[in-house]
């Protein structure tokens, strides 16, 4: 009798068990609002805008922050935002932004020009994070608050990829900074961890390695395009390094959006009930980068060999399909982007007759392959490699370094790889923003690591960077993609697709191509129900 | 005594500044450049050298190892080049979170590990004796970080028992640290709620941490009674009609707990070391998964930090367990 009941306690026991997962909530709630919750791979170390970005970073960035103008959609396009509107002089010299009226920060104060007047001298005199993109253009002093609500900036020359820098140029609130100055640092160390903005969300937690919450500002100046009922209580992002638990928690509703999954995992995630995957053509270029200046790879001749061996197709098929090939070093959505007609593509035949003409002709030789430690498809595609020179009888030694490590060596000629594997996503929209990877200047840097060499390039990509007339620009660039492929400074490859899986009653995502990898903007997304 | 303590005082201090060296070094070998990680992707070489002047790092090595060295004895541990942020305070901020886990993980492996012992050792060679071998061995063989991710599967996503990962719940906002232990914490409140959550969030990671322990305590403990079973001393006992439990639990575990508590030492040092796979499973916010996260950005500042809290850690529990012998054998008090 006894055994009999506590069979049947365990057996209630083991049916309440099954009904847990059940029990667990859609979503969080604070009072009768939604929180959604974002968890992607990478902490957001420093909050301040003007110090630093990626991914993560910017993500919070963009969500506490405002900036003058805002890219939105697919292909990107650059709106108006703090700026109602504004004009250049025909000479290229002379922006003048006309703000909003109604725009203010968190703690009520006035967002007025003097605000954007600091901001930018603030970033340029600190000299870090964003400040490589108007330094060599724009000086402090040449910022001035004409009246209330109208800003002059005047460049050193003239700059065309001026306007799409802007975006990414956020507003602090003065007041609040220079309360927090310490020891002449701009207030660096305080908006490491908090923030000074008037963007839709106020930051309510920071914690760098663990999750930011975000609290919705309910009179947002801008307004809320989901309107007010449907308006988030707030966002949480939360960090979680490793892809299965960030799969589990999903699937336990316990994150609404989550990020940075393999290929195979958004394939497995695309068959659960009550989730959609986003899959978007990306914007970030993959390229094999052959270094121009010493080893093997110096000589021309060898590069195009193995550009023409390299197995292709095997990027889209490593990507389940969730990639394109690149027809140029400008990815497809970039103005002035042309298909480039020669670009190289499997030909063996081609690839042997550039080997005979190489200094080996005969192969022989080993090259190092180098790639990011831990990047899955970066290494897989290093087998693909090994395995299409194989025919060229040219061996291949593939190498995982950590990042750091791998841009070091990548900075000078001598010690950088013959092959070197980098992910680019480019920061604008403007073509200089690519074709500047190809210039002298860039050599040491972490796209510049083929140390590309050709003086009538570089002095054309120095050329467009200043041209006003659009259509001689976008001829020029035209050139410049052409001579770049022909001199093959690495194997163009692909351009992933970005990612996303979320449950199905998250509404109002919307992609922009520009925004770097897991990055959303979270100002239009709520939830449904 | 005194000379005893100040001989083994001096003997840490001196093992601690060759780790200090140790660190150092392995930290300027690696050929990447912190400047350029303080200065980001993007950085030209003006962005570069200006970080690099204002972390130091354009000095001479031996003048930023000297630097380094009197930074410490400060009691700083310089900055991170990631975030800017003093290490020092992170380590503060991480520590109670690696120090709870480690001390709830100590707590099952030292329960589990002596009473499993205990009793694999009275029942030698039955089929408890026989299960217990089997799950030391494989407590000692699984990899941490595996098993991890088998008890997520698990108890989180097919059960939904547990929480898969983090401290507490994400809309849960921390409380304001008295110990930072947050199962401390919020008893000391009087807060259930947050007490019920943070075990919650703290069982599966504090289980896979104990494993590799527990076993070790659980071999140990079991062939030390084993031993100590078949003494004189227990005979004798025995024949005085000194009770069963007593002769067990009194008598002989407290002989066989001379090399238990000596493994207890040193796996509570590999503990603090192990949290760095655990915790990077886990999402746990201690100073295991700081260091990853720093190795990995190539930020070492923080990663020489965590060094040198383990390897203090490890010193003092050495001291500790020297000093707990005198306690449970009277012979080593004069030695």
């Amino acid at each position: 009798m006894t055994m009999k009941i506590t069979r049947r306690a365990v057996l209630h026991g083991a049916a309440l068990s099954t009904l847990a997962p059940n029990l667990t909530w859609a979503f969080d709630r604070d009072g009768n609002r939604k929180i959604l919750v974002f968890s992607g791979n990478q902490a957001v170390p420093v909050l301040d805008p003007h110090v630093r970005y990626d991914w993560s970073t910017r993500m919070i960035q963009q969500s506490v922050y405002d900036g003058l103008l805002k890219y939105v959609g697919n292909p990107p396009k650059i709106i108006p935002w703090l700026a109602e509107k504004w004009e250049a002089s025909a000479d290229g010299l002379t922006y003048t932004f006309h703000l909003v009226k109604n725009a203010k920060f968190h703690n009520g104060d006035p967002l007025d020009s003097e605000a954007v007047r600091y901001s930018y001298e603030r970033a340029l005199k600190m000299n870090s994070g964003i400040a490589w993109m108007l330094k060599d253009f724009l000086k402090p002093d040449k910022i001035v608050a004409v009246d209330a609500h109208t800003v002059r900036f005047t460049l050193e020359k003239p700059f065309a990829p001026f306007i799409s820098y802007v975006p990414w140029w956020y507003i602090v609130n003065p007041k609040q900074v220079l309360a927090n100055v310490s020891d002449g640092d701009f207030g660096r160390k305080w908006l490491t961890e908090n923030a000074a903005g008037s963007g839709p969300f106020k930051l309510r937690r920071f914690d760098a390695n663990a999750l930011i919450h975000l609290d919705a500002v309910p009179d947002y100046w801008k307004g809320w395009p989901m309107g007010e009922a449907n308006r988030l209580s707030g966002v949480i992002y939360r960090i979680v390094r490793e892809a299965a638990p960030r799969r589990a928690g999903l699937q336990r509703r316990e994150m609404d959006v989550i990020t940075n999954m393999s290929p195979d995992d958004m394939s497995q995630l695309a068959k659960l009930p009550g989730v959609r995957n986003e899959d978007h053509p990306g914007f970030t270029t993959f390229g094999i980068k052959f270094n121009c200046q010493s080893g093997p790879t110096a000589d021309i001749n060898l590069r195009k060999a193995i550009a023409y061996a390299f197995d292709y197709e095997a990027l889209i098929t490593i990507h389940n399909g969730g990639a394109r090939l690149m027809d140029s070093p400008f990815p497809p959505e970039m103005e002035s982007h042309i298909a480039v007609p020669d670009m190289p593509r499997k030909d063996l035949a081609k690839a042997k007759a550039f080997l005979a003409k190489s200094k080996v002709p005969n192969g022989d030789i080993e090259l190092e392959y180098v790639h990011v430690q831990g990047l899955e498809d970066a290494r897989r595609i290093g087998l693909v490699l090994l395995d299409s020179l194989r025919p060229l009888n040219i061996r291949l030694n593939i190498v995982g370094q950590p990042w750091t490590t791998m841009v070091a060596r990548g900075g000078k000629p001598d010690t950088a790889p013959n092959m070197t594997s980098v992910y680019v996503t480019p920061v604008g929209i403007d073509p200089d923003t690519v074709a500047y990877q190809y210039h002298r200047e860039s050599w040491g840097l972490y796209y510049g690591m083929s140390h590309y060499e050709n003086p009538e390039v570089w002095a054309m990509i120095a050329e467009a960077r200043g041209m006003t007339d659009k259509a001689k620009r976008n001829a020029l660039y035209g050139e410049i993609q052409r001579r770049i492929v022909a001199d093959q400074p690495e194997l163009f490859g692909m351009l992933p697709n970005r990612t996303w899986a979320m449950r199905d009653y998250v509404k109002g995502f919307e992609f922009s191509p520009i925004r770097f990898t897991g990055e959303v903007d979270l100002y239009p997304m709520w939830i449904e129900g | 005594m005194f000379l005893y303590l100040l001989r083994r005082f001096a003997l840490a201090g001196l093992m601690l500044f060759g780790l200090v060296c140790l660190t150092f070094i392995i930290a300027n070998i690696a050929p990447a450049d912190p400047a350029a990680l303080a200065a980001g992707p993007d950085a030209g070489r003006s962005q570069i050298e200006q970080a690099r002047r204002e972390y130091g790092l354009d000095k001479p090595l031996p003048e930023q190892f000297l630097r380094y060295v009197t930074d410490l004895a400060h009691g700083e541990f310089g900055r991170s080049v990631a975030s800017g942020r003093s290490v020092g305070r992170d380590l503060a901020r991480y520590f109670p979170a690696t120090l709870e886990l480690c001390l709830v993980a100590m707590t099952i492996g030292l329960i589990a590990g002596i009473s499993l012992g205990m009793l694999s050792a009275l029942f030698k060679d039955s089929w408890l004796d026989h299960i217990t071998r089997i799950f030391a061995v494989s407590g000692i063989a699984l990899p941490p970080f595996w098993f991890g991710l088998l008890l997520q599967l698990g108890f989180a996503v097919w059960l939904g028992w547990l929480p898969t990962s983090g401290r507490i719940g994400v809309s849960t906002e921390p409380p304001d640290p008295i110990t930072g232990l947050l199962l401390v914490d919020s008893l000391l409140r009087g807060d259930g709620a947050l007490f019920g959550q943070s075990l919650s969030h703290i069982l599966l990671p504090a289980i896979v941490l104990s494993l590799p322990c527990l076993a070790s305590i659980l071999r140990v403990n079991r062939s030390e009674m084993v031993e100590a079973l078949r003494a004189d001393y227990i005979t004798a006992a025995r024949a005085h009609g000194v009770a069963p439990w007593r002769l067990v639990t009194v008598h002989a575990l407290k002989n066989a707990m001379l090399p238990t508590l000596a493994i207890i030492g040193l796996r509570w040092g590999w503990m603090m070391s192990s949290t760095v796979l655990v915790e990077t499973v886990f999402d746990w916010p201690g100073t295991g998964l700081y260091a990853v996260s720093s190795a990995i950005a190539g930020d070492f500042k923080p990663v020489m930090g965590v060094t040198l809290i383990v390897g203090l850690n490890f010193m003092l529990v050495n001291l500790v367990v020297d000093l707990l012998y005198g306690v449970l054998d009277p012979r080593l008090r004069d030695a």
